[in-house]
């Protein structure tokens, strides 16, 4: 702030205190001709205006007012560029706010970081901490109650598109994930026949009692010599790669759908998973914490 | 002293001048010298203009509304910090005309959420229907969007208001690339596009910031 700035400031605010002081004590005075007069003198339909002076109560406040600008002014910034006695911004305040924080819970995630993540999920603070984390940086995707949504996993029932270890959960979270499963209809014989007959036979995978039906046994049969193609990632057997974040198909857990329609289209237009990476958002021990927690999740499902 | 101020209570034009004195003496010590602040006026060194996709969203973000639930203005608290992002500060508001700080924290505020591990996928989903992804949300959904196409029709001229009156710093060069892009990969672009785009940018100027 330039000396122009900050000296105009202190003048206004100056110059609007004094003004205020001085418009109370003049016109808390009578003259001695007020003063013998009763009225003021105004009169409308016989009613007269009687001349009282300001209640004792109001006149203190007033003067109060006018004491706490001069003391807030001395303390606080307010005075152009002059940062009041106490030094006090809205930036150091921050700054002591966090490096207060910090200094609590620091030793507390640097004592959780020496637990190994299969251990510290057992944790009752791995609860509230981690749950905190959880709900502050992953519920908007995989939902507050960590079930997951359309296209975003659900963390709670075991499956794993890329392994459930602590080691891979970390890994996860630090280093994000791009799953990617290409358009297949070409591959696979590029008709909607040909899409629709491997989608009913991917069905049957994990609902074999669909092969009951002779629709489903007929598309299955055209359709399993052209499997191999998927099973480059989804393997021989259908169970996934986890490596590559191939989904299990046999399971009944999907990812995108579990409709004739849904399977159809991921195998027309395949699909794009991507989990952000949280490197440099979240510090290693807080990610070690919010592993734990996901760990967790899928730990109560299995008791 | 004797009842002075009856020449004032008797005339209405000096009543109203001398009140219009008394209430500016705020506005004169407040906000006037912020127009000559170099906190104020200089913008940060890692700012950078929209470009013509993420303009167009920002008009659509204030078509819609969007401002009216949303804030982007993060305030020096450890709260806010911790759940949003760095703190905002006045060299980022420099270009922005005019700027959507927002008065109401019905939704989170958006002034970092560019930063966040957001995809794009999840913006477009969510747009589309908040509840699919987040099914906790009272946001309405914006699904017309992803069909609508951008109306270009104004945008040569708004990158000029922006570069010739607010001082924002476009080159002419910048302004014909733009217009390019505009009338090249971006002219099929969906109002969609050009929101997410917007989204994606905020806060981009205080990334350094971001532990």
């Amino acid at each position: 702030m330039s000396d122009f700035w900050s000296g105009y400031i202190i003048f206004i605010v100056v110059l609007n205190l004094v003004g205020c002081a001085v418009l109370l004590f003049a016109n808390s005075r009578l003259s001695a001709e007020e003063a013998r007069q009763d009225t003021t003198g105004h009169k409308f339909d016989g009613i007269e205006e009687r001349n009282q002076p300001l209640p004792r109560w109001w006149l203190f406040l007033f003067i109060g007012t006018l004491v706490f600008a001069v003391g807030y002014l001395v303390l606080y910034p307010g005075l152009g560029r002059f940062g009041g006695l106490l030094n006090w911004t809205s930036v150091t305040q921050w700054e002591q706010e966090v490096a207060l924080v910090e200094k609590s819970s620091e030793p507390l995630f640097q004592e959780f970081a020496k637990v190994p993540v299969d251990e510290l999920a057992h944790y009752p603070e791995t609860r509230d901490v981690g749950g905190r984390l959880f709900a502050q940086n992953c519920a908007i995707c995989h939902g507050s109650d960590a079930r997951g949504a359309r296209g975003y996993p659900n963390l709670t029932d075991g499956d794993w598109l890329y392994g459930g270890s602590p080691d891979a959960i970390v890994q996860t979270i630090t280093s994000g994930r791009r799953g990617t499963m290409t358009p297949m209809a070409a591959a696979i014989g590029n008709s909607d026949e040909a899409v629709r007959d491997m989608a009913m036979y991917v069905q049957t995978l994990s609902r074999p009692d669909l092969k009951d039906k002779p629709e489903y046994r007929d598309a299955a049969e055209r359709a399993e010599p052209r499997f191999q193609v998927c099973a480059a990632c989804h393997g021989a057997d259908a169970t996934g790669n986890q490596m590559i974040g191939a989904p299990n198909l046999t399971d009944g857990i999907w990812l995108y759908g579990a409709r004739l329609e849904d399977i159809e289209t991921t195998i027309r237009e395949g699909r794009q998973g991507h989990m952000p990476a949280h490197e440099g958002v979240l510090t290693p021990e807080r990610i070690h914490v919010l592993a734990a927690y996901v760990y967790s999740l899928s730990m109560e499902t299995e008791e | 002293m004797a009842n002075r101020h009856a020449v004032i209570e008797k005339n209405v034009g000096l009543l109203i001048v001398l009140i219009l004195v008394a209430v500016s003496f705020g506005g004169l010590a407040e906000i006037v010298p912020l127009f000559w602040q170099k906190s104020t006026t200089e913008p940060m060194s890692t700012l950078r203009p929209y470009d013509a996709l993420e303009m167009a969203g920002r008009d659509i973000y204030i078509r819609e509304g969007c401002h009216v639930c949303h804030t982007q203005m993060v305030r020096p608290l450890r709260a806010e910090t911790e759940r949003f992002g760095p703190y905002s500060v006045a060299g980022e508001d420099v270009w922005e005309h005019p700027f959507l700080w927002g008065s109401k924290r019905t939704g989170p505020d958006l002034a970092r959420v560019g930063l966040r591990p957001i995809t794009e996928q999840w913006h477009r989903e969510h747009l589309r229907d908040p509840r699919a992804v987040v099914p906790e949300s009272n946001m309405p959904a914006y699904p017309w969007l992803q069909n609508t196409p951008v109306d270009w029709k104004h945008m040569e001229r708004k990158l000029s208001v922006f570069k010739d009156i607010f001082g924002v710093p476009y080159s002419e060069q910048d302004v014909v690339e733009q217009m390019e892009k505009v009338n090249g990969e971006w002219a099929d672009a969906s109002e969609e596009d050009a929101l997410v785009a917007y989204l994606l940018s905020l806060g981009q100027a205080r990334k350094e910031v971001r532990e």
